[in-house]
């Protein structure tokens, strides 16, 4: 009975580490952005800038609405509330201002993305980094930091 | 059959929200339609006062009703060339007149000059305050209603005209600047009836700044009341110019005083908005400047809100109040009756349109999902005698008096 309850801690510890990895900010490896300042990915996922210094228009990629991921993304790089997020980007659309990020359904289609369109920023689960993508942020998530 | 329609279009746009229009798109869409509501029901106004909380609106009198805070709209953009693009929006919710003039809210071409300067040309959202552009669009601010003393007394919620944008990142955080110019309008319900509004030219301008927590903003904006039409307002104006001098000699004065044609009204505003660590602030104070007295006045409000999770409870404490006195034309014994009566009617007429209030609201918004939020609020309104220019009465309010108003709402979007 205690080797069952030891093992559904270090389970559910496993689990709980699991939920908590880091979130990585990837464009396309030819990309000309190397490095992006917080700052800057702000600017960018909250529609005040279209492009960095000389680039072309940037198109940036949002995870599901709901998904746990976009919701620590917005919290660990703005300190607000997916709620606020929404009514934000409910204000920019219906004042014609810019429309929000197109959505997809899972980290590996924001690497498929990314892979084929250099002007595309997307971010992910780290544990789903491959060398098809390059990082130019890190946002670290986890305790550990 | 006219609420009918709206209350159909309303439920279209409900039912579009459920559907897959908001389905993943991994390719750039070249066009997109999205579109926001919100189903309301509230309880305001007694017999003998009636509440709106838009002039554009009919007044309620008691009871619940589900068409003052109810809203149905749709969006429709494309993108036209890289750096060109258009917008239209259509907006149903109850009016004083239906017509294609009210309905459609915005129809505007954009262009992209340079990455940090937009222009804009055609039918656009009046953006005079925080809210202004978006006050339709309940899922995107935090209270159930605009609040009534400060976003009421401007009736106009869109222009005909241009504007351009210039906007950067500057070291304490990121600046924009506004600057438009055209002709606007507006047809509303006042006490003295249906009253028709246009103004040109109309212009102003804007600046913000905002940085990670905190949002600053100063507006100024000009019009030129170029065309009025209400019957008793007119009937008035004929009957006070035609009075003979020898009987009333300061009824074309008075006359002067009341009329709107031609005259210019400015408006000046300051905006502050803090959100971090759960706790939210906004207010804004404004003046208006008027040779019109029904349009001068200042007016301000502060709101304080407290996010628990998905839930945010909020109070706001908020004032209106006319920079003109009571007019008072005592009669003299020896007037004709006929004259007296004339005095009688436009101390009444010219009274109804004073401002004298402030409200206390409690309110609560709890986000159900990424595009559905139900808001709760009470409003508690003192009125003060002869500031009544909001509610809709048959006489000037001769004491002070106090109303509740009670509001539940969804409201949701879909994109």
């Amino acid at each position: 009975m205690m080797k069952y309850l030891i093992a559904m801690i270090v389970l559910m510890l496993l689990i709980s580490v699991q939920a908590q990895a880091d979130i990585v900010v990837v464009v396309h490896p030819s990309s000309r952005l190397k490095n992006l300042t917080q700052q800057q990915i702000i600017d960018i996922y909250m529609g005040r800038i279209h492009a960095v210094e000389d680039t072309n228009r940037i198109v940036p990629y949002d995870q599901p609405q709901d998904s746990e991921l976009r919701a620590s993304f917005y919290q660990h790089l703005t300190g607000r509330p997916v709620a606020f997020i929404n009514a934000y980007w409910a204000r920019l659309l219906f004042t014609g201002r810019a429309s929000p990020p197109r959505q997809v359904t899972d980290n590996m289609s924001i690497v498929d993305i990314v892979e084929k369109d250099p002007n595309v920023i997307g971010y992910i689960d780290e544990r789903n980094l491959n060398d098809r993508v390059s990082v130019v942020f890190k946002i670290i998530t986890h305790a550990q930091q | 059959m006219q609420r009918l329609i709206s209350s159909i279009l309303i439920g279209l746009t409900l039912l579009f929200s459920t559907s897959e229009l908001a389905a993943q798109e991994s390719k750039e869409p070249r066009f997109r339609l999205s579109g926001f509501g919100t189903l309301d029901v509230t309880t305001a106004g007694t017999k003998q006062i009636g509440y709106h909380n838009e002039f554009s609106h009919a007044p309620q009198y008691g009871g619940a009703s589900i068409f003052s805070g109810s809203v149905g709209g749709l969006q429709f953009d494309a993108d036209l060339l890289p750096k060109l693009s258009a917008t239209v929006q259509g907006v149903v919710k109850e009016r004083t007149k239906y017509d294609l003039f009210n309905f459609l809210d915005w129809a505007f071409l954009r262009y992209q000059v340079t990455p940090d300067t937009t222009i804009r040309a055609g039918r656009m959202g009046i953006d005079l305050f925080m809210l202004s552009e978006y006050r339709n669009v309940g899922f995107a601010y935090l209270w159930a209603r605009p609040v009534i003393e400060f976003y009421m007394p401007i009736s106009l919620s869109h222009f005909d005209g241009f504007d351009i944008k210039y906007s950067r990142r500057i070291a304490p955080g990121f600046l924009e600047f506004k600057a438009y110019g055209g002709q606007t309008g507006s047809d509303i319900t006042v006490s003295r009836g249906d009253l028709s509004l246009r103004e040109r030219p109309f212009f102003g301008a804007n600046a913000s700044l905002e940085t990670d927590h905190w949002k600053f903003r100063l507006t100024y904006a000009s019009a030129e009341v170029h065309a009025i039409r209400n019957q008793p307002y007119h009937q008035l104006l004929s009957a006070l110019n035609n009075v003979p001098a020898a009987l009333w000699p300061q009824a074309a004065e008075i006359a002067g005083h009341v009329s709107a044609e031609g005259k210019r009204s400015s408006y000046y505003s300051a905006g502050i908005a803090y959100d971090k660590n759960a706790w939210l602030v906004q207010s804004e104070f404004a003046w208006f400047s008027s040779k019109w007295p029904s349009v001068n006045l200042t007016n301000g409000y502060l709101s304080v809100g407290r996010r628990f999770g998905p839930v945010t409870w909020y109070s706001i404490g908020s004032y209106a109040k006319s920079l003109n006195s009571p007019l008072n034309l005592r009669a003299d014994p020896a007037t004709p009756a006929n004259i007296a009566k004339l005095q009688e009617i436009t101390q009444t007429a010219f009274n109804r349109t004073l401002i004298d209030q402030n409200t206390f609201s409690l309110g609560v918004r709890w986000d159900l999902n990424h595009q559905t939020a139900l808001k709760a609020q009470w409003d508690h309104t003192w009125v003060r005698k002869n500031g009544g220019g909001f509610l809709i009465t048959r006489e000037p309010l001769t004491h002070d008096t106090a109303l509740d108003t009670f509001s539940v709402n969804l409201n949701f979007i879909f994109k």
